[in-house]
């Protein structure tokens, strides 16, 4: 019988826990999340604490991260950003060692989590949200109104722009989530197919499923990468308000 | 899809919340400031080392400009100097050939003049011996005394034929 492609990404009670009317049962979604949380701070404190002028392999890596980010910040945001760079690198390592801890056969994919995903989208926007309140006021929203419209064309504009600042947490959400999965779903159907076309033809997809994994780690990069640095973008927006161009989704 | 199941939704909120907020403040404690700082630290060695180059470099640049002026300058003074040296060692070569011209000439002269002196000298000398013996010989020939003004007149009339002969 075969196994479904989803049914890596079903989740059980572990441990039963209540805190006050919720539910906040572990499962290995939960299990996955702490070992990413302890894989991340003990390689970034390890790397972190060799503080040497020219760096060694493990410091390199570190640093380069966390360079990697800071010139993001400061390409999207600007010196203000750096302000947010806690948020954002741990938001990026976090993602980066779910997406990648995820491929390891048998863990779990904590970021294909629609719920996951979708409340790092919402804590990214609502930051952006009141952040630009914040530094502008009411006046924030005229981000509504892309500079240069004329007046008779608000009553269509502000609709357009309305959806396009409620899409940006919900593509957010969904991009991440969406590659997450379908990555495991491609690689589960390639290996059901592998197994039940038996030596004489499996070989096929059992081949494809190597070339999709490595895929996959590059994948693991790239998503962690566009959440972040939408979440530059979005919140630098707050900072200049039509001060930048609007990056394509 | 199991990951619309809402059973699980509270709990992975809640956990998530919790994992990035713990991961947040290990970071942000122990982590970002010392790599932060290493990277700034090693910016502004990268920085000042460049600058450093920078000025080596045009200080390099101003003293290679001293020195080419400074041999510009060593270059056209012996220029100079080998000019002057040049005319004065001209001018002296002038004034030696237009000295020794001079006394050449004032050589030549003195010598034609003495020659000319000697010439005439030599001149009256014979005229004055031949004078004599043609006297001395007129009166052994004669053999008679003429008077003083005879022997005179004899005398000339010969040294005039002596002196055409000798001329010629």
């Amino acid at each position: 019988m075969e196994e479904s492609p989803l049914h890596p990404f079903e989740l059980h009670e572990w441990i039963p826990i209540s805190l006050g009317g919720f539910d906040i049962s572990v499962n290995k979604a939960v299990v996955m999340m702490w070992v990413v949380v302890a894989l991340a701070a003990v390689f970034m404190v390890i790397a972190g604490s060799a503080r040497k002028l020219v760096p060694g392999k493990l410091q390199s890596i570190a640093e380069l991260m966390v360079d990697f980010i800071r010139s993001m910040i400061l390409d999207t945001m600007g010196k203000e950003g750096m302000r947010f760079f806690p948020l954002i690198a741990t938001l990026f390592l976090f993602i980066l060692f779910c997406n990648l801890i995820g491929l390891i056969p048998g863990s779990y994919t904590v970021t294909s989590q629609i719920i996951v995903t979708a409340v790092f989208s919402c804590v990214v926007y609502g930051i952006s949200l009141v952040m630009g309140f914040l530094i502008h006021g009411i006046k924030f929203l005229g981000i509504l109104v892309p500079p240069g419209t004329p007046g008779w064309l608000l009553p269509l504009m502000i609709p357009i722009e309305l959806m396009s600042q409620l899409a940006r947490p919900i593509s957010l959400a969904v991009r991440l989530f969406a590659n997450m999965t379908a990555g495991h779903v491609i690689l589960g159907v390639l290996f059901g197919m592998a197994i039940s076309g038996g030596l004489l033809i499996g070989w096929l997809p059992f081949a494809f499923t190597v070339a999709i994994y490595g895929l996959e780690v590059g994948i693991a990069f790239i998503q962690a990468y566009i959440f972040t640095i939408l979440t530059c973008v979005y919140i630098g927006d707050a900072f200049h308000l039509h001060g930048h161009d609007k990056h394509a989704h | 899809m199991p990951q619309f199941e809402s059973h699980f939704f509270s709990s992975l909120i809640f956990w998530e919340i919790v994992s990035f907020a713990i991961l947040l403040f290990v970071l942000y404690k122990f982590a970002f400031p010392g790599i932060l700082s290493v990277l700034e630290e090693r910016e502004k060695k990268i920085k000042d080392s460049l600058d450093q180059a920078e000025r080596h470099r045009s200080e390099a640049e101003r003293k290679l400009m001293e020195y080419e002026a400074k041999l510009n300058m060593a270059a056209k003074e012996a220029e100079g100097v080998l000019n002057a040296a040049k005319e004065r060692a001209q001018r002296l070569m002038e004034e030696n050939e237009q000295r020794m011209t001079i006394e050449a000439e004032r050589i030549k002269g003195d010598a034609t003049r003495e020659i000319d002196h000697e010439r005439r000298k030599a001149i009256q000398d014979i005229r004055a011996q031949t004078t004599d013996l043609v006297l001395m010989v007129a009166e052994k020939v004669v053999q008679r005394s003429l008077n003083e003004a005879d022997h005179r007149k004899f005398a000339d009339e010969a040294l005039e034929a002596l002196s055409k002969s000798y001329q010629r």
